[in-house]
């Protein structure tokens, strides 16, 4: 095990589960938070009940930060390992046939951006301003009206955009190599990988985007 | 048949005395190319008249000149090989290249592979990954019958594909990550795929990936420049294979229990 | 010191000579394999085959390349395939087919038994290649599948695509490191020998440059073997690599070694034809593209017209025409020869030097899938080169230099005159006579380093007192100050010509007079051509750089300088050769258009021995017995 874990394709391993953790937890995320569509009420009314049982939050909660803490490390790993094995830099790079997508190669890049958004995100949030409301007769924290203040920043707003906008090709890439990655590509299955790849990553996106573009359609 | 026009070209040429020494680029020109000759003629040409004008000739690696050996290889405009895909530079011919371009030639880059002079680097780090396992240990003589075990057409033809890596190095030249897992991975399927490698599967996909990362090559990240490189076009789901193979012996590998040779 | 050529073939009927000669050899035993030393010079098939097999019998051996790896050798690019006499497919081939058809092919100048006991370990060859994993052709039941070569009427190649060279090349080499990975085999790259070190009469070790460095190092062993492959870049323009050399064997020449029968060279008569004055190597279209390939010329002297515009009725099928039993599947020699008399007689194609080879019928009769399957690399490799498509137009396809059957005499064991240094592979003379059959130069280097150096280097080792030598002993000085001096001369002599230009007009001399057809006249010229060469060579040669460092303009002096000395022997053979034979065609010796052996004078073989600088060799004859095949006029029709 000790071997597998030094070894680069062992850590790629790694880096692909924990990886697809949170690519997981991206469409979990995501698909709760159509529900502003629908109405305030049932927004903050999901909140609660994912907030309810303490248990289950911070198992969840722990698997997440430690899968995304490890993904990091690993990637830190890998990239001071990749930085030394390149050596020099090449004058020119690549442009025609033989250029790489814009995705894969700035994956470091993409993450980091990706990390300190999360950290962000939590902290606009999870542990932003505490607004109350109460639907059903039941005490619990307006999110939605939240949302909508924060929404409201232009700065806030294009920040998301630009951040989601890097998860496109984050998650892309490594949605479709992480097949590659655990040795699950066939070649009856490339083409195949790569597309599906893209649309989970466009769908994931897209409903993210959809919470500033309600905001905006509806509380200008 | 209309015979094409001569061309000039404008090269940038990556100069450097030996492994020690600091490389510099240096320009030249090349002139009254023919469209039919290849990229090396081409070369040959400009270092002919470098000799002649008592300047030191640019150096290369090449052989074969038929896209087989292996030996040739550098970068053009960023490119391995330069852009033609599934083509060695010696295969590359200037019919595809306009008159007046400019080009940047540059020796392969990567810390395990370190230039030895001008465009000619040391790819010895390859030999030692096929030296860690890259075979299927039987003796001369003790061979069966070749077709006392038959193997599926599609398993041979995928192996073929596998083994028709040239070790060039362009995979990891384009990598950004100087990675030689397509390279490894490519020797790893090959045998793998075949009965005769069965024996030794496990231990080889131990041995070649453990030898790989003690080389100082990097990681993959799927990018797939060196899919794209590959002038044998050697696909990248060997990489994939090679990362199941190594799973899986990783789980599977029994312990040595030693003996055996007590007798 | 003249040596009398024995070639100790083993007695008894021609079918158990090996294994009689197998059981007769000598052993060394387990423990003492490990106290003996083999040199292996070159890692091509022969060269990693050798080293592969002694290191796992337990020899200490030390592998030499010039190479940055062994798998470059220049066995990587054979193209069709590997001959044995397995009969898979059921079709009449045994080992004594296999043994006549190459006996025949070389136009009777080979020897008997060598040839046979190639045809018997044929067979092992397949069986070792495929355990050592080499992906060699399928059919659908998963058994393997063969193809047609020239000058056979039977299925018996095997094949790897268009790549069989460099599968077969790398299952070898990967054994080879697996002898490096258990510390039986040293493995030394980028590395020339440079000169054969002789102590009491018997080879002990080689001086190398090192291509890296620049430094003149000396390697000590009990034996040594050459397997530095074939001379044919003594025309410049050649199939062969840019590296192939005669250096390492010029080298051995000069301490012994007699040359034998130089001026066999076979032309390949299907190349990609030269496009112009700055082109550096020809490219093979492999032999195996005559299995569905047709041969043809316009009945039209100087037709210009596109290959499509020139209907059925125009073409002729020449080969088809004149050998209606082999039709396209005619050997090399022959083949070469009728492509080069139509392009004489203004057939060639648009005028060009070159003939069409032509997939349509085979396109329309099987598919273009099919035709891919088989061919597709050749195919792209052709439009790489010329930037025409195969699949709709045909190829156009010239004769080029391409292999060397003469080379270092060796007896039976595969052992030079030099007692201790063996010759395998195309380096040697042995097996193909006067011309070589498609598919059996694998064969042949595999089957040396496989199957025979393993057995008779033991059998050397084990009947000769071989004392301790080091490297620091005389004779190693000795002859690293030669090889420093040689070096010193081409460094200094700053002329105006460059290597490149002087190799040339090498190439030049010895194509228009030593090619493909040869006469008295032409010969005489070119000797003295070649000697004003040598002559030029050695005051006006420009060598840049430096001796040390990686100096590539160093390298190509010292080969080709042995290029210039070696023309001249071949002419010499040629001009002593007074008749016809596979590959040499002498214009005064023929009937019909085809080549006129005279058995009477003739049937042996020329070896030549080094007499001195400046000195002409002399000339050395081991007569040849044919009690199994009958000296026959060779025909094909």
């Amino acid at each position: 095990m000790k071997d597998f874990l030094k070894s680069s394709v062992g850590r790629k391993y790694i880096m692909g589960l924990t990886g697809l953790v949170w690519v997981g937890f991206l469409f979990a995320h995501m698909a709760p938070n159509m529900l502003i569509l629908f109405s305030a009420e049932l927004y903050n009314a999901y909140t609660y009940s994912v907030t309810a049982n303490k248990i289950l939050l911070y198992a969840v909660e722990a698997i997440l930060l430690s899968s995304l803490v490890i993904h990091v490390l690993m990637a830190i790993l890998l990239t001071r390992q990749n930085r030394v094995a390149r050596g020099a830099q090449y004058a020119v790079s690549a442009n025609g046939e033989k250029a790489v997508s814009w995705g894969s190669r700035y994956m470091a890049a993409q993450g980091s951006a990706i990390l300190a958004f999360i950290i962000l995100h939590l902290i606009t949030f999870k542990y932003g301003t505490y607004y109350e409301t109460t639907v059903n007769g039941v005490v619990m924290r307006d999110m939605h009206r939240l949302v909508v203040e924060v929404f409201q920043s232009p700065a806030y707003v294009a920040w998301y955009f630009i951040c989601l906008g890097l998860m496109v090709f984050h998650v892309s890439h490594g949605a479709a190599s992480v097949f590659q990655s655990f040795g699950i590509l066939e070649r009856k299955l490339q083409g195949g990988i790569k597309k599906f790849a893209w649309v989970y990553a466009i769908v994931i996106v897209t409903g993210f985007l959809s919470q500033p573009v309600y905001v905006f359609l509806f509380h200008k | 048949m209309e015979k094409k026009q001569n061309i000039n070209l404008k090269l940038k040429v990556w100069r450097q005395k030996n492994a020690q020494a600091k490389g510099e680029f240096k320009e030249y020109d090349a002139k009254e190319v023919s469209p039919d000759a290849s990229f090396l003629e081409m070369l040959d040409a400009v270092n002919e008249d470098l000799i002649k004008s008592g300047d030191q000739p640019i150096t290369f690696d090449h052989d074969c000149r038929e896209g087989i050996c292996g030996s040739c290889g550098f970068m053009i405009n960023g490119e391995a090989h330069g852009p033609q895909k599934g083509t060695t530079v010696c295969q590359l011919h200037m019919r595809h290249f306009k008159n007046g371009e400019h080009l940047t030639i540059e020796p392969w880059r990567a810390a395990a592979m370190p230039i030895t002079k001008d465009l000619m680097c040391d790819r010895s780090a390859l030999d030692r990954i096929i030296t860690s396992g890259g075979y299927v240990s039987v003796n001369t003589g003790n061979a069966r019958d070749a077709n006392n075990i038959p193997i599926p057409k599609p398993d041979a033809d995928e192996a073929f594909l596998s083994a028709a890596c040239i070790g060039c190095g362009a995979c990891v030249a384009s990598c950004k990550n100087a990675s030689a897992a397509l390279f490894t991975s490519a020797k790893i399927s090959h045998l793998a795929l075949l009965p005769q490698g069965q024996v030794e599967r496990k231990q080889r996909a131990l041995d070649m990936v453990a030898q790989m990362d003690a080389e100082g090559f990097g990681s993959c990240t799927s990018t797939g420049a060196c899919e794209a490189a590959c002038p044998k076009e050697i696909s990248l789901i060997n990489i994939a294979k090679m990362n199941r193979e190594f799973l899986r012996a990783s789980v599977l590998k029994k312990e040595e229990v030693g003996g055996g040779d007590m007798a | 010191m003249s040596v009398k050529l024995e070639s100790k073939i083993p007695s008894g009927p021609i079918e158990s000579k090996w294994e009689n000669h197998k059981f007769d050899m000598k052993l060394v035993n387990p423990a003492n394999k490990r106290k003996h030393s083999v040199i292996v010079v070159g890692t091509g098939l022969a060269g990693a085959s050798a080293a592969a097999s002694l290191g796992e019998l337990g020899y200490r051996v030390k592998a030499f390349c010039v190479h940055e790896s062994p798998r470059r050798a220049h066995s990587v690019a054979a193209q069709g395939g590997i001959n044995a006499a397995k009969n898979y497919q059921n079709d009449g081939d045994s080992v004594h087919r296999l043994f006549y058809d190459t006996v025949k092919g070389g136009d009777f100048r080979a020897r008997e038994a060598n040839v046979h006991r190639l045809a018997e370990v044929s067979v092992n060859i397949i069986d070792q290649a495929v355990a050592q994993g080499v992906p060699l052709a399928r059919e659908y039941g998963g058994l393997l599948a063969n193809r047609s070569f020239g000058g056979a009427q039977v299925s018996r190649t095997f094949y790897a695509r268009g790549q069989t060279g460099q599968q077969l090349l790398y299952g070898a080499y990967q054994s080879m490191m697996r002898q490096v990975d258990l510390g039986n085999v040293q493995l030394n790259t980028r590395r020339e020998m440079l000169d054969l070190v002789v102590i009491d009469g018997k080879a002990r070790g080689i001086i190398v440059r090192n291509l890296l460095t620049g430094e003149i190092e000396s390697h000590e062993a009990d034996a040594v073997v050459l397997a530095t492959g074939g001379y044919a870049n003594v025309f410049y323009l050649s199939t062969n690599a840019m590296a192939c050399a005669v250096t390492a064997a010029w080298k051995a020449h000069k301490r012994g070694s007699y040359m034998a029968n130089p001026c066999y060279t076979q032309i390949h008569p299907t190349c990609i034809p030269v496009h112009g004055e700055n082109q550096s190597k020809l490219t093979l279209m492999s032999e195996s593209l005559r299995n569905d390939g047709r041969v043809w010329v316009s009945k039209k002297k100087g037709d210009l017209r596109a290959p499509s515009e020139i209907p059925d009725s125009e073409r002729d099928y020449y080969l088809e025409r004149v050998y209606p039993s082999f039709g396209n599947l005619a050997p090399r020699d022959v083949a070469s020869r009728q492509a080069k008399y139509r392009v004489d007689e203004g057939h060639g194609a648009r005028g060009e030097q070159a003939v069409y080879l032509d997939f349509r019928d085979s396109i329309k009769r099987l598919g273009e899938d099919k035709i891919a399957e088989r061919y597709g690399n050749l195919f792209q490799m052709y439009d790489k080169i010329t930037g025409e498509n195969p699949y709709k137009s045909p190829m156009r396809i010239y004769p080029a230099p391409h292999y060397t059957m003469g080379g270092l005499w060796v007896d039976y064991n595969l052992m030079s005159t030099i007692p201790g240094l063996f010759v395998a592979g195309e380096a040697n003379f042995s097996d193909h006579g006067a011309n070589r059959l498609g598919a059996s130069a694998l064969m042949q280097g595999l089957a040396d380093g496989y199957f025979v150096l393993p057995y008779t280097i033991g059998d050397y080792i084990a009947n000769t007192k071989l004392p301790t030598v080091a490297v620091s002993d005389d004779a190693f000085k000795h002859g690293e100050n030669g090889v420093k001096e040689e070096i010193q001369k081409l460094m200094s002599t700053k002329g105006t010509r460059t290597v490149e230009s002087l190799h040339k007009e090498l190439g030049r001399i010895m194509w228009e007079n030593c090619g493909m057809a040869r006469n008295k006249q032409g010969l005489i010229e070119a000797i003295t051509k070649i000697q004003n060469l040598k002559e030029e060579f050695h005051h006006n040669v420009l060598v840049p750089g430096e001796a040390v460092g990686v100096n590539t303009e160093l390298e190509k002096a010292g080969r080709v300088s042995d290029f210039i000395e070696l023309g001249e022997l071949m002419c010499r053979d040629a001009l002593t050769r007074e008749e016809s034979c596979g590959g040499h065609f002498r214009e005064e010796f023929q009937m019909d258009g085809e080549a006129k052996r005279d058995d009477d004078k003739f049937c042996h073989v020329a070896a030549w021995e080094w007499t001195g600088e400046g000195k002409p060799q002399s000339r050395h004859t081991e007569e040849l017995k044919f009690e199994n095949v009958k000296l026959a006029t060779r025909s094909y029709k």
